[in-house]
């Protein structure tokens, strides 16, 4: 726990011990731009004014600066919901196959999940090769994940706090491992706003198996304003609620109504001058027309050339549902969505990466579906000069176990010991390994990085310090990573 | 190195200069900086270094660097040279915290002059206030004593605007006039019961000239039930109220909602706030408990409980947290939870304050149980069923340790039960319970602690809670803050004055309302004439010179828009409903098909406050416009304006469903296009129109009819392009098509006994039980004949296998009769073998179409009692539902492999013997492949032309072909949407 006291850290405050931006968000939207703007920029806690010239539109989700010029303007985070295996796919133990059908050694301490059957150490399931010039081994689970070796950080050496789905999947999307804090797309939102006003600034796009363990909590703005929370997307048709009313009601039928609506409210604000909450709503009403027609062409892909959806597997099985997403977390980030999160495996056990029964059957399936699809979004990132300015990462809840749940039994356990992520695009080092597990896969020994750290470390991608980004609640200054976190200065470019 | 050269020159020329001057002030001087700079790291329990700088014998004694002042060269003392060179107090996230030059010099001086130490003066961190953190002398932890009315301004009879003016007048401001009359009555109906006046009530009011027409009006509602569920709403919020677990399985709660009742009823009847805190913090261990102040008790029970931790016995202690920090946040405006790792950083809690207070809850139902419990205490424990409860389990529990850290694996000293030091005066360590108690007594001594008249936070929290929600901001804008981090109060003295005034008043609430809501600083206008002048040192109205404009909160408008619909059924209590929530809605739930079963339509006109708060699945509606997260207290919303709250406010089903209601009840009422517009003014906004909005508003209504005129000609007219008289039915690939009018074999009581397949794939319907066998019904279905399931255990045996694979497109014609439950078409559901892998077609209790499990919402059918085609498609890629021609759901992706080898059946679930069709069946028709659009043209062709059906569902609503209603409701539906409606001057 560190100190804020005022005179310890400097930060400009407003009476009642919240800086100026923290108090803005507390009056909601009611601000015209100009306003916002000026107050945003009179901050200090603002340093770089860059990003605020660049800011589109107004109200709390308006474009602000960062805290240092960064390069990711947006983060795509490919959500592998229910813990992929570290040692099946990115990080290569050769030990394994040494100790082969041999038991974790006795002072390797852990808790047995589930309290499952434990059995033998158990080497890849799918062998692991060379990709790219740095000739980064990745296993075939991610054949054309791999081509792209040169371009990923992978960081074996993560670790979290909990073994349960429910509370790590909480954790690893808002550091801790009970439910009710800001999620980080939240927290990049808060920090950042967005630049596209006629789009939710954090989109969160489900697998249709279902939505993961500890459902909206995951996504959730906790005690921020629920206008930085994320909001669900369909990857089809009408994106978000409300988009359209019954039938009958035409756009043309709609507009009457707006522009009566807005006659009758011009009136009602001409004897209330004072204030900018009933000029704001007005404002919102015009911004949902656009809404109408802007969001569902963010997510129509029928614009694309054959070539493209062709590449990201759209059309075929298994990789028509993580393709489709992936395609619109591009057309998102294109259009200004600033933070876009995609989970692969929804709902429970085998339909999500929670290979109980069998790494093989399990990995073989969600790997295939999501493989392809990644590969072809940071080609096509790379192609249209936007991995530049997004980062995207790619990661589960926790890893899993080195060895198997029986004798010959092909599943794996849950293990927050040690695990892999990786980081691709805007100022990441690419074709670089980052930490290290023991010899056997089981724990980070080598360079430690908790989920904090990783939190941390995304958000200094996207120009933002995660100790100064900070939201002032019932008495004390809250962040992502609270007291702990540090940058993972090895994997920035 | 220069800066320590600095240093050295400094404490040379200081040392000279000081020589001539009298002895540093200790107290007044010394200690001060020792408390704000030094005792954070170096008191007993911290005592960084082994240095404790409490006391002089500590000063002397040093830490592990030896002595910390040398007595014979005190120039060279290890202290000062630390401080000097900036090294103490240690830089802190790269920022130097090095001591400014004055704090410096003064410490050189008196360490110079021998550190003189009052005798056995021991500093506490805690002591007093700095500009670093609140001590004990801290504002809101002195007595409250009533300070005087100032001498009012002439005419000022409440003493409220006598504080108010005075703190104006000081500023020289002047408060706003008085708002007229019609503003009024809408601002206190809101206020006082968060639904709004109708047209006759305030017209009444306005031609009341009573002199106490205000008073009555204001007495009425204090005494209306519904005053209860406005403020008792607020109180939910700051206790973290909802009904579910949170976490994975987001179990229910079990009458978590009696509690709820218990609030709305306690405001209701003006219970004394002290009895109110009692009730919930030790409503099963008070002299009189009963079957209500057990109830009261649930206020320990509603937080989130995971029912599979990472860790069951940490978890113990973030339940612990909880119960500590809502205790201490709704009641006492301090975060007391901060102090459970570590010394409180900015209030006087140390860390064993949190331990006390947390030893309260400790011997209750926080070790890992049976789940089935969710946390709470057994039916027996509690000694009372059907109650969400809490009690203590045991008498003599095991010890409670403060924690180092916070973590359980570094047990420092164990603690008694005591409320906080923070008042010492209030100070004494809990009594052990009386032999023979139930329980440890602890919760109740606590909560007579925080209900005491001396405890100097509770009243000031409680009356603060009440003017936030009158004004919009409390006189402590920091609601749940009191302490150094909170904001200080605006009008202290009338904070002050109101606490006594709670507390004199015996606790009771209604009184401070009345109070408050006959003030002059209340009933000002939200306009003030110079608005612009004031606003540029007052911007957010803190000194109180107009009255805030507010927004109506999620519940006020869910409320209103039923109530000016004339649908609000305002019946108090009783079990929560779950509000319709659209399919795209419902999928980020983990458990989709499971998860959310709408209450009825009648059900689902009460007021807002009876939603069913389930934790994973808080209406969007509701959420939209800034419903809170219930994870944590939460003591005021936020308020925000966002373009999802004009979508829903346009688009929304409910909002629509309130319009064109509105517009129907108008209708009944009055003939004339202009009549009705006067009407929807008197409704929705409680006021005549004037005559300018009358015409804009014809105009709006006759234009409305005539583009949903012509809209509805163009819909009909491109739906008709593929619906021609001499239409077949595609043959390829059917496997099974059966038609009443076709095949039927009766038995001999009359009695369907077998239903022949047309499509030569002999796969006929029979069934071999007398009993079982469905009626036919010459004509059931638009004059054709069609076999009848009547609920009672009928249906019919398919032979062999209908499918290979899932791929297959199913169109029926049928009715459905059936409430709540689900029943299908045709199954194949066989237990043991495909029960989350079969093959159905059916409805939900919903009245959701149910195409397997798979797709369990796949949109709900209209006017189900008429004939209609259900069809359903399902292709490797997508899926898709119609009723008619009318899409209802699709998505895009296939049904996941079915289980399609066992029997079929028509009428139930396969042989769950259950789930039985109540409804016609005129026609069945399957084919396995996904038929093309222009197939499925085909199909419905003959379907809609054979039973007369309309091409789309919706254009047979009777309301969806009035143009007349259509428009009105139009004019309804902007008028809902206006900011006159969704706020409140």
């Amino acid at each position: 726990m560190t100190l804020f006291g005022d005179d310890n850290y400097p930060r400009r405050q407003f009476p009642c011990g919240r800086t100026r931006r923290e108090c803005v968000w507390d009056m909601g939207i009611g601000f015209a731009g100009l306003a916002l703007t000026s107050l945003l920029d009179s901050d200090s806690f603002f340093v770089d004014k860059v990003g605020a010239a660049e800011k589109s539109g107004s109200g709390p989700l308006a474009a602000v600066a960062r805290h240092f010029p960064a390069r990711a303007k947006a983060c795509i985070f490919l959500t592998m919901n229910g813990a992929p295996s570290q040692v099946d796919t990115f990080d290569h133990k050769p030990e394994l196959t040494k100790y082969a059908g041999k038991q974790l050694p006795a002072d390797r301490e852990y808790i047995n999940s589930g309290g499952r059957k434990v059995g033998y150490l158990t080497p890849e399931w799918r062998p692991f090769r060379r990709g790219g010039e740095s000739g980064q081994l990745i296993s075939d689970y991610f054949p054309n994940v791999r081509k792209h070796a040169d371009k990923l950080a992978i960081v074996n050496s993560c670790h979290t706090d909990s073994h349960a789905h429910g509370s790590a999947l909480v954790a690893v999307n808002t550091g801790k491992t009970f439910i009710g804090r800001p999620s980080l797309g939240a927290w990049c939102v808060y920090g950042l706003g967005t630049e596209n006003q006629s789009l939710p600034g954090y989109v969160v796009m489900l697998d249709k198996r279902g939505g993961p363990i500890s459902g909206q909590p995951n996504w959730s703005s906790g005690f921020m304003p629920s206008t930085v929370s994320g909001t669900l997307f369909r990857p089809t048709g009408d994106p978000i609620l409300n988009l359209r009313g019954p039938a009958h009601v035409t756009r043309e039928i709609q507009r009457e109504q707006l522009d009566l609506l807005q006659q009758l409210n011009e009136q009602h604000l001409g004897t209330r001058k004072g204030g900018t909450d009933l000029a704001a709503r007005i404002e919102s009403y015009e911004l949902a027309w656009r809404m109408q027609s802007e969001a569902p062409e963010a997510v129509d892909v029928a614009k694309e050339t054959k070539q493209t959806l062709d590449s990201y597997g759209i059309g075929k099985e298994p990789t028509n549902e993580y393709g489709r997403n992936c395609l619109v977390a591009r057309r998102l980030v294109e259009r200004g969505v600033r933070f876009v999160q995609l989970y692969s495996g929804g709902g429970h056990l085998e339909d999500t990466w929670d290979a109980h029964e069998s790494i093989e059957k399990n990995h073989g399936k969600h790997g295939a579906e999501v493989d392809q699809p990644i590969a072809a979004l940071l080609t096509d990132l790379e192609e249209r000069g936007l991995l530049d300015s997004t980062l995207v990462v790619w990661g589960g809840e926790f890893g899993r176990m080195p060895f198997s749940e029986g004798k010959d039994a092909p599943g794996r356990n849950h293990n927050p010991y040690g695990f892999s992520m990786w980081f691709a695009g805007a100022g990441v080092k690419g074709g670089i390994r980052y930490g290290e597990t023991d010899e056997l896969g089981f724990q980070a020994t080598t360079n430690p990085v908790h989920l904090h750290d990783i939190h941390a470390t995304i958000l200094h991608l996207m120009g933002l310090d995660h100790e100064r980004l900070t939201y002032f609640h019932q008495g004390r200054h809250e962040s992502l990573t609270d007291v702990g976190g540090r940058v993972v200065s090895g994997i920035l470019a | 190195m220069a800066v320590f050269r600095c240093s050295i020159i400094g404490i040379v020329v200081f040392h000279l200069a000081t020589a001539a001057f009298a002895e540093i002030d200790f107290d007044r001087k010394v200690a001060p900086i020792l408390v704000k700079r030094c005792l954070e790291c170096h008191s007993e329990n911290t005592a960084m270094g082994g240095l404790v700088l409490t006391t002089r014998s500590g000063l002397l004694t040093g830490g592990d660097g030896g002595s910390a002042v040398s007595v014979t060269n005190p120039a060279d003392s290890l202290f000062l040279g630390r401080i000097t060179a900036g090294e103490m107090p240690p830089e802190q996230r790269g920022q130097s915290r090095q001591l400014p030059a004055d704090e410096i010099r003064i410490l050189t001086e008196w360490v110079n002059e021998g550190s003189v130490w009052p005798d056995g003066r021991t500093l506490d961190l805690f002591e007093t206030s700095s500009e670093v953190r609140a001590g004990r002398d801290w504002w809101s932890l002195q007595p409250v004593v009533r300070p005087p009315i100032p001498a009012t301004v002439p005419g000022s009879q409440n003493p409220i605007d006598a504080f108010v003016t005075d703190t104006l007048a000081k500023r020289g401001f002047t408060s706003a006039p008085r708002a007229d009359r019609r503003v009024l009555l809408r601002r206190l109906y809101y206020d006082l019961i968060g639904l709004p006046p109708t047209y006759e009530q305030t017209e009444l009011f306005i031609a009341d000239e009573s002199a106490n027409a205000w008073e009555k009006v204001v007495d009425s509602l204090l005494d209306s039930p519904h005053y209860g569920e406005r403020w008792g709403r607020y109180w939910l919020d700051l206790v973290r109220y909802a009904e579910t677990c949170g976490y994975e399985r987001d179990q229910e709660k079990p009458f978590a909602w009696k509690y709820r009742d218990w609030v709305i009823n306690a405001f209701n009847v003006d219970m004394p706030f002290d009895q109110f805190v009692i009730h919930q913090l030790a409503g099963d261990e008070i002299p009189n408990r009963d079957v209500n102040s057990v109830t009261a008790t649930g206020f320990l029970m509603l937080g989130t409980w995971n029912d599979e931790p990472n860790d069951q016995q940490d978890y113990k202690y973030e339940r612990l947290e909880d119960l500590v920090h809502t205790t201490s946040s709704a009641f006492l405006g301090l975060t007391v939870k901060c102090a459970r790792c570590h010394d409180h950083k900015f209030d006087p809690i140390p860390q064993v304050d949190y331990y006390r207070i947390a030893s309260a809850f400790w011997p209750g139902p926080i070790e890992p149980r049976d789940r089935k419990l969710v946390g709470g205490p057994s039916v027996d424990e509690l000694g009372i069923t059907e109650v969400l409860g809490w009690t203590d389990l045991t008498a003599a529990p095991l010890p409670l340790h403060v924690l180092k850290n916070g973590s359980r694996h570094t047990p420092l000293q164990v603690v008694k039960s005591a409320p906080l030091t923070a008042v010492p005066a209030m100070f004494h360590e809990f009594d052990a319970a009386p032999p023979g108690s139930g329980t440890t007594l602890r919760r109740l001594q606590l909560a007579r602690w925080i209900a005491s008249p001396d405890n100097p936070l509770t009243a000031r929290v409680m009356v603060n809670r009440l003017w936030q929600h009158h004004f919009e901001h409390g006189l402590v804008q920091s609601p749940n803050s009191f302490g150094f981090r909170g904001a200080p109060p605006t009008h202290p003295e009338l904070l002050d004055w109101l606490a006594v005034d709670l507390i004199s008043g015996g606790w009771k609430l209604k009184r401070i309302h009345r109070l408050i809501l006959n003030s002059e600083t209340w009933m000002q206008s939200s306009l003030h004439p110079r608005h612009d002048e004031y606003s540029q040192t007052d911007s957010s109205n803190q000194f109180l010179w107009r009255a805030n404009r507010r927004r109506l909160d999620a519940e006020a408008l869910r409320d209103s828009l039923l109530m000016v619909s004339g649908q609000l059924d305002l019946r108090i209590g009783g079990e929560s409903f779950r509000p319709t929530i659209s399919a795209e809605a419902l999928e980020g739930l983990s458990r989709k098909s499971s998860a959310w079963k709408a209450s009825s339509p009648e059900a689902q006109r009460r007021r807002s406050i009876y939603i069913f708060m389930k934790r994973h699945l808080l209406p969007p509606l509701m959420t939209t416009f800034d419903l809170c997260d219930t994870t944590l207290p939460n003591a005021q919303r936020d308020v925000t304006t966002v373009a999802p709250q004009a979508l829903a406010l346009l688009n929304n089903a409910f909002s629509h469903d309130q319009s064109t209601t509105l517009a129907r009840r108008i209708m009944l009422l009055a003939t004339s296009s202009r009549e009705r517009a006067f009407l929807a003014w008197r409704f929705a906004l409680g006021r005549d129109a004037t005559a300018d909005e009358l015409t804009l508003a014809e105009t709006h209504v006759n234009g409305q009819s005539a583009r949903v005129t012509a809209g509805r000609q163009q819909r009909t007219s491109a739906a008709v392009a593929w619906r021609v008289p001499d239409s077949t039915i595609p043959t390829r690939d059917l496997v099974f098509h059966v038609r009443a009018d076709m095949g039927i074999v009766k038995d001999k009581v009359g009695r369907v006994l077998k239903w022949s397949d047309q499509s030569g794939a002999d796969h006929d319907a029979s069934q071999s039980k007398p009993d079982q066998r469905p009626v036919l019904i010459d004509d059931a279905a638009s004059g054709l004949p069609a076999v009848r399931f009547d609920g009672l255990r009928r249906f019919l045996d398919i032979d062999g296998q209908l499918l290979e694979t899932a791929t297959c497109s199913i169109f029926a014609v049928v009715t459905d009769r059936h409430d709540g439950g689900h029943r299908e078409i045709i199954s194949n559901w066989k237990r043991g073998q495909n029960v989350s892998s079969s093959m159905f077609l059916g409805l939900t209790s919903d009245d959701q179409v149910r195409f397997t499990d798979s797709f369990s919402n796949a949109g709900r059918i209209a006017d189900r009692k008429q004939p209609f085609v259900l069809s359903a498609i399902n292709s490797t890629q997508a899926i898709s539902v119609f009723q008619n021609a009318s899409k209802l759901g699709q998505r895009e992706s296939g049904l996941p492999n079915r289980k399609l080898g066992t029997p079929w059946v028509i009428g139930q679930q396969g042989d769950i013997n259950g789930e039985f069709w109540n409804g016609d069946i005129a026609e069945l028709l399957v084919y396995d492949r996904a038929l093309s659009v222009s197939e499925q043209h085909q199909v419905w062709s003959v379907l809609l032309n054979r039973y007369q059906l309309p091409t789309s569902v919706r254009t047979v609503n009777v309301d969806e072909s009035n143009p007349d209603l259509l428009a009105l409701a139009s004019l309804c539906h902007v008028l809902l949407n206006s900011n006159e409606f969704i706020y409140v001057d």
